[in-house]
């Protein structure tokens, strides 16, 4: 019997083994399209980056010298750009922070409300659904020091003006406490869905033996929220990481780089001071550390989710 | 339902109240703005009983030529997301359902693509479209295609893995027993599978074009005059010496107010594209 499948099986037509390996292999049909318009649109471009990383282009001149790791050890020896890279890490640190507190809170308080429950959260989630420009837009609005309805308000309790986005010392902070009021809402979001899906019953058998909503935080909340929270953090950072619409609006990076990002300043590189080569060095740097933080992010994160 | 003493309830409204208010009254304060005749869109202390004219909005769809930033907008936005789809939905389908040895690994290095910043992609699309355009003589810069093909950069992989979570929520036996019935896969997807996924591509739809009308960084570096977009705009009602907040604040709206209806819609739907799926 084994006999004649084997014949059988070296009979078949070279047809047959092609449909056969097509079947097998069918994902790729679906798959391969989309696949090489990623290769094209996101890994080529890198690659290409990285090539002109190594040589010194410009788009005033012709002329393209080897010039190896010139344009990285430049970037590195840039006061401007490490620090730009400084405020880059202060955003990450107060933006992903702040947001997360914040929207944490409003998670857990949201859990105690009951009528208009729906009505909060879609006023809540406002701010994510609106472009980053226009975010920054009306928040200078807000803060003009001559007629901005903070500086209203503040006058109001006996506060005099103040001219936030233009001083050094609260600029930065500013910007900072604009990008929190955006993305908290995403934390909540984020949180709440994840608390929605937790079982019930741990949690009840804890109440009823009598331990405090501390502890049944600590001990059972928090430690079962554990991938949910480092999914709202991995977002956060990488997003504030890449900030730049709120600041090009709102300081375009002054007074005096106090509020200048990695994209900001590569933005400025490479578009108008059209060192492009230096830029695309900075952009490899700054992809280098990110994808380093997430790779760190990620492995926490999937020892204990699965996905795929 | 959770039992929460009235006190604490009082003081969660109370907080979460307040978060609401500083959540809207900027965006409603700002939004009126639109509405005011140009010698109270700067007046101190604020004017909020005045009557309300849609010169402003007339003043940035006409004679600044608001209406072509909308169209330019909207093609780039629908435009990008209907390739998204195409590419993306039988992508999402073969993930959900084939199983082969890269699926995991291609699935995470999708995820991984989320954490690029738009400059790392956006700096050498302007050096590719600059040699392009010198060597071959092909255009890209400044036109529809050209920012559409960058916009998969975000779209495509967010389409794949929402519209991944939607094909594993269906049962296979849907399509193997249509398949039984002489269907082939394809014929199965296309007339058994999509009319039931539909809900899912409609709010991944929604969701991806929120994201590219929203997009600024990428249209700053690539378009141009031929396709600026809205955000792209509101930049120019800023200039040194002063801000023109009335026309500003009907551009802001313009561009908000889809947003916010579309969200609307979409509530339910959001954090599962927000998140990449990622939580499921």
């Amino acid at each position: 019997m084994s006999k004649s499948y084997r014949s059988d099986n070296s009979n078949r037509s070279f047809s047959t083994r092609l449909y056969q390996l097509t079947q097998r292999q069918r994902h790729w049909f679906f798959i391969a399209p989309a696949l090489i318009i990623l290769l094209l649109v996101v890994i080529y471009p890198i690659i290409f980056s990285t090539g002109v990383s190594l040589f010194r282009v410009t788009f005033a001149s012709q002329s393209r010298p080897f010039v190896g790791l010139q344009n990285f050890e430049r970037m590195l020896g840039n006061d401007d750009f490490i620090q730009s890279a400084l405020n880059t890490l202060y955003y990450v640190v107060f933006s992903v922070s702040g947001s997360f507190l914040l929207g944490f809170a409003v998670a857990l308080l949201i859990r105690r409300v009951t009528a208009g429950k729906e009505l909060l959260r879609l006023i809540l989630i406002i701010p994510i659904t609106m472009a980053p420009i226009v975010v920054g837009l009306m928040w200078n609005w807000m803060l003009d020091p001559l007629f901005g309805l903070v500086n209203w308000f503040l006058g109001l309790l006996g506060i005099p003006g103040q001219t936030m986005l233009a001083q050094a010392s609260t600029a930065r902070l500013t910007v900072v406490l604009v990008d929190i009021w955006q993305w908290y809402p995403l934390v909540f979001l984020i949180i709440e869905a994840g608390m929605a899906t937790l079982p019930r019953a741990p949690f009840e058998s804890a109440r009823l033996e009598g331990v405090s909503s501390w502890m049944i935080f600590r001990r059972l909340t928090l430690p079962m929220l554990r991938p949910v929270i480092l999914v709202a953090l991995l977002l956060r950072t990488v997003d504030a990481f890449r900030t730049f619409d709120i600041v090009r609006v709102m300081t375009d990076g002054g007074p005096h780089l106090t509020t200048e990002t990695l994209s900001l300043y590569l933005y400025r590189t490479a578009f108008t001071f059209s060192k492009l080569s230096r830029a695309a060095a900075g952009s490899i740097l700054m992809l280098l550390f990110i994808g380093l933080i997430s790779a760190l992010m990620f492995r926490y994160l999937y020892r204990d989710v699965e996905v795929g | 339902m959770m039992r929460v003493p009235t006190s604490e309830r009082v003081l969660a409204y109370v907080i979460l109240i307040v978060m609401a208010i500083l959540v809207i009254a900027p965006v409603l304060a700002g939004s009126i703005t639109a509405f005011k005749p140009q010698i109270i869109w700067v007046s101190s202390p604020p004017t909020w009983i005045f009557e309300p004219t849609l010169e402003n909005f007339e003043f940035v769809f006409f004679t600044r030529k608001g209406w072509v930033y909308l169209r330019n907008s909207l093609i780039i936005s629908v435009g990008s997301v209907a390739i998204a789809l195409l590419l993306g939905v039988p992508a999402a389908y073969a993930f959900a359902r084939f199983r082969f040895r890269s699926s995991k690994a291609l699935m995470q290095w999708l995820i991984s693509l989320r954490m690029i910043p738009p400059i790392v992609v956006g700096l050498p699309f302007y050096a590719m479209f600059l040699y392009l355009e010198r060597g071959l003589g092909i255009g890209l810069r400044d036109t529809f295609p050209g920012l559409i093909i960058t916009y998969q950069t975000f779209l495509l992989p967010l389409v794949i893995w929402m519209m991944r979570g939607y094909f594993a929520e269906l049962p296979a036996a849907m399509e193997e027993s249509a398949m039984v019935e002489g269907y082939t896969r394809l014929g199965a997807l296309w007339r058994v599978v999509l009319p039931v996924v539909w809900p899912g591509i409609v709010a991944t739809a929604i969701l991806n074009f929120i994201f590219a009308w929203n997009e600024f960084f990428l249209a700053l570096i690539l378009a141009g005059n031929r396709t600026s977009t809205l955000p792209m705009t509101a930049g120019t009602y800023i200039v040194r010496t002063r801000v023109e907040w009335g026309n500003l604040f009907a551009v802001n709206l313009i561009i908000m107010v889809p947003v916010i209806l579309l969200t609307i819609a979409l509530r339910r739907q959001l954090v599962k594209g927000l998140t990449f799926g990622i939580l499921e």
